[in-house]
């Protein structure tokens, strides 16, 4: 029996939960003491952009006009970059490690994006 | 450089110098583990000759124990911040602590566990400084202790107000034979330009019978400030035994402060304390103060029984930059050229490491007097001085010398505010006067000081100095009362700028960033550095910990400002903390590499104490936060041991 999710909705929802781990770590480091960022604006300017990130990636999976696509895409891959890069000022790699996984996700997205639509009907279908 | 040598006619008494004192000189290469005064030793070195922990296993430290003492504000609520830059002292078998809450607690060494602890009750307002403040406890023990007497052992604490209160090191009770009722009221002798109380935030410093007394104040705010008096105590009974002025008489009325606020060092042996002695107020401005006061910005050797000067050198002529001297000279014995010499380093804001004979003040490297630059003629009344003092040996901690660099990519994020903000300062080396002019003069080493109050450490074995230093770029500008009062209203907050009411002018002080928080100039922000002191070489310099800005850490080789200090142990290794990261570091003694690091709860801004007990070897870390190195603050005691 077929996935009622598309490959692509499945590679924007792989993003979605990248975002979520990321979040949950960020939260874990702005709570915890002695992480050496507990309590901090950085911490908290992660978790806000690892929010943004997911419910960005929900709507990557279900907005399908092709402009607005693209254009979250793209920001979803700069918001993707720079939140990483943000964990890991941080020192908390796994954050970059969890976005990298969500940067996966944004990759395939792209990949079944530019292919012909009869394809992804077909995926849809399958 | 006899000039600024004060040498008084003490030196035939100062060879008999220890008489009537109750304590044994300090051998500068201690047999025994020391560690019950702020520095650990009189001598201030920061040494133990402790070796369980070494180069090859401190990497498996681990924590013995850690302790939150509750004595916390970040300054939201409705205490002012806390500054805590306590280091732990052992004696008595016990760890006490002083709090910024002004508590005594004596802990267990091995456990943390609470033996007894003391309060004050102290008003908790910040009378005197921006924050709660306090930097430990002072420990005092008789030469021959009664058995069954109660203060034959006394620990020390004083108040923001002035309060020196003395307490059974064995369970915390007041000595009631001290003071009144184990309280003494310092304030007493606030007698001139009493605009505050004389705050006691550095433990007194104890000297065979006598303690030591300096005070901190209300820097920046007034002309006309209590003068700088130096208290000498009975350890027993807190009776007045003498006082030294730091200031001429005719100075002490229109100016004030040249003060000591921070520790100071002794040594038993020859009879001598020695004075770290503050800036003149107004700090940024010496129009009313232009006679010669040669203590001030000094370091000042004095009889230990009389109070009087045996010798005295001048480090800063006319501080008109707040170059307080903020540290204890570190004591020691080297050998210059085959030749065996009692010496001193005197650390210096302006990143010099001034190193005279400790019986003399004679240099041991020559110390040259140098032109400095003049005012720009926009100061009225100033009276600069035409040269300073400068070390030969051993180089700046960091090139004062000239401009530092912008740093290029914060000019570019701040869209060019850097670099516009350079042309504007001027600077021609550190002792550039401050100007009414543009937007000031450039301040670099800045006013917390390339050294703080951390000192140098000295490892007498290998003759090792070791040392923190901080790379900071502040502007200073002047503004004439009417444009102070213009620039200054409307802000909100007193952020940047300081009154000098009384004086024609007011200042603001200011760290060069960017929009974003940015530092305008180039790493390194810190380092640490090993000096071999045969010959005032350089042998290692790193960057010591990370900066920190909103939580993000920047790259470790950039180095962070530190404020704090290390410690050196015969086990080859340096402790410090200091840094913004708030983490707690060693590095190999011999080469300078990082070995092991922890996360504090704050920036530990002391030294740490090393201490042994039942065996084993601790090192313990107040982490305490200071809101000049960042807005964190902290309640942990934590030590660490190796494992089992």
């Amino acid at each position: 029996m077929g996935s009622v999710f598309s490959l692509r909705q499945r590679a924007a929802f792989l993003l979605l939960v990248a975002s979520a781990v990321g979040c949950a770590l960020a939260v874990f480091a702005y709570v915890t003491p002695l992480t050496g960022v507990n309590g901090s604006l950085g911490a908290l300017i992660v978790i806000g952009a690892c929010v943004a990130l997911a419910i960005g990636a929900f709507g990557l999976a279900f907005v399908e006009h092709g402009v607005w696509h693209i254009l979250l895409w793209v920001l979803l891959l700069f918001g993707l970059i720079g939140t990483a890069v943000a964990g890991l000022f941080l020192h908390r790699w796994w954050i970059a490690v969890a976005l990298g996984v969500g940067l996966i996700g944004l990759v395939i997205d792209l990949t079944l994006f530019r292919r012909p639509a009869r394809n992804r009907r077909e995926e849809r279908s399958a | 450089m006899t000039r600024h040598i004060a040498t008084l006619c003490l030196c035939a008494g100062l060879l008999s110098g220890s008489a009537g004192l109750s304590q044994t000189p300090d051998p500068l290469v201690p047999k025994t583990a020391t560690w019950d005064s702020f520095h650990g030793q009189l001598n201030a070195q920061k040494y133990s000759p402790l070796d369980q922990i070494t180069a090859d296993n401190v990497g498996t430290l681990t924590k013995a124990w850690d302790v939150h003492t509750g004595d916390m504000s970040d300054g939201t609520g409705d205490l002012p911040a806390t500054v805590w830059s306590a280091t732990p002292i052992f004696a008595n078998e016990t760890l006490y602590i002083g709090t910024p809450f002004y508590r005594i607690l004596a802990l267990d060494p091995a456990t943390g566990a609470e033996r007894w602890s003391f309060d004050t009750k102290s008003t908790l307002k910040a009378l005197t400084q921006p924050a709660l403040k306090n930097r430990g406890v002072a420990y005092w023990q008789a030469k021959d202790p009664v058995a069954g007497e109660a203060c034959q052992k006394i620990v020390y604490i004083g108040t923001m107000d002035a309060q020196l209160f003395a307490v059974d090191a064995d369970n915390g009770k007041p000595c009631t034979g001290f003071g009144t009722d184990g309280i003494l009221d310092v304030n007493q002798w606030n007698k001139t330009n009493d605009k505050w109380p004389l705050s006691l935030l550095q433990p007194p410093t104890v000297v065979g019978d006598h303690l030591i007394l300096g005070w901190a104040g209300d820097d920046w705010t007034f002309e006309q400030a209590p003068p700088g008096t130096v208290f000498s105590l009975n350890a027993r009974t807190g009776a007045l035994e003498w006082t030294f002025d730091t200031l001429p008489a005719s100075m002490r009325k229109t100016s004030g402060t040249a003060n000591v606020w921070t520790q100071m060092s002794a040594d038993a042996g020859l009879g001598l304390v020695y004075l770290p002695v503050s800036s003149p107020s107004p700090n940024f401005w010496g129009g009313n103060r232009t006679e010669e006061a040669p203590y001030a910005t000094s370091t000042t050797a004095l009889d230990i029984e009389t109070g009087k000067v045996v010798w005295s050198r001048q480090w800063v002529h006319h501080d008109i930059w707040d170059y307080d001297i903020n540290s204890a000279p570190t004591l020691i014995d080297i050998t210059v050229d085959g030749k065996a010499i009692p010496a001193l380093i005197q650390a210096t804001k302006q990143g010099f490491l001034f190193v005279v004979n400790r019986k003399t003040g004679a240099d041991v490297w020559p110390i040259e007097e140098r032109p400095v630059p003049g005012g720009d003629g926009t100061v009225q009344g100033e009276v600069y001085a035409k040269t300073q003092p400068f070390p030969t040996k051993p180089a700046p901690l960091l090139d004062q010398s000239v401009k530092p660099k912008v740093w290029a990519i914060a000019d570019a994020v701040g869209f060019g505010s850097c670099s516009r903000l350079w042309s504007k300062l001027r600077y021609e080396g550190m002792y550039t006067p401050p100007t009414t002019a543009g937007e000031g003069a450039m301040a670099y080493p800045d006013s917390a000081g390339a050294v703080q109050w951390g000192g140098v450490a000295f490892d007498p074995v290998s003759q090792t100095a070791v040392v923190n230093t901080s790379h900071i770029v502040q502007y200073v500008k002047l503004y004439d009362r009417k444009a102070y009062e213009s620039a200054n209203n409307g802000s909100g907050n007193e952020s940047g700028f300081s009154p000098q009411t009384g004086a024609p002018y007011g200042m603001r002080l200011e760290v060069a960033r960017n929009w974003l928080g940015m530092p305008c100039w180039e790493a390194p922000y810190g380092e640490l550095v090993a000096l071999d002191m045969h010959t005032g070489d350089v042998k290692w310099r790193v960057p010591v910990g990370a900066s920190q800005q909103y939580g993000f850490f920047m790259p470790e080789s950039w180095g962070s400002p530190t404020i704090g200090g290390p410690a050196v142990t015969a086990g080859g290794v340096v402790f410090i903390g200091a840094s913004m990261d708030a983490k707690l570091r060693a590095y190999a003694l011999a080469s300078g590499k990082e070995l092991w690091e922890d996360q504090a709860m704050a920036p530990a801004v002391a030294n740490p104490a090393v201490y042994a007990y039942k065996g084993r070897e601790y090192v313990a870390f107040v982490a305490g936060g200071n809101t000049i190195l960042k807005d964190q603050v902290g309640d942990q005691v934590v030590a660490y041991r190796l494992p089992q």
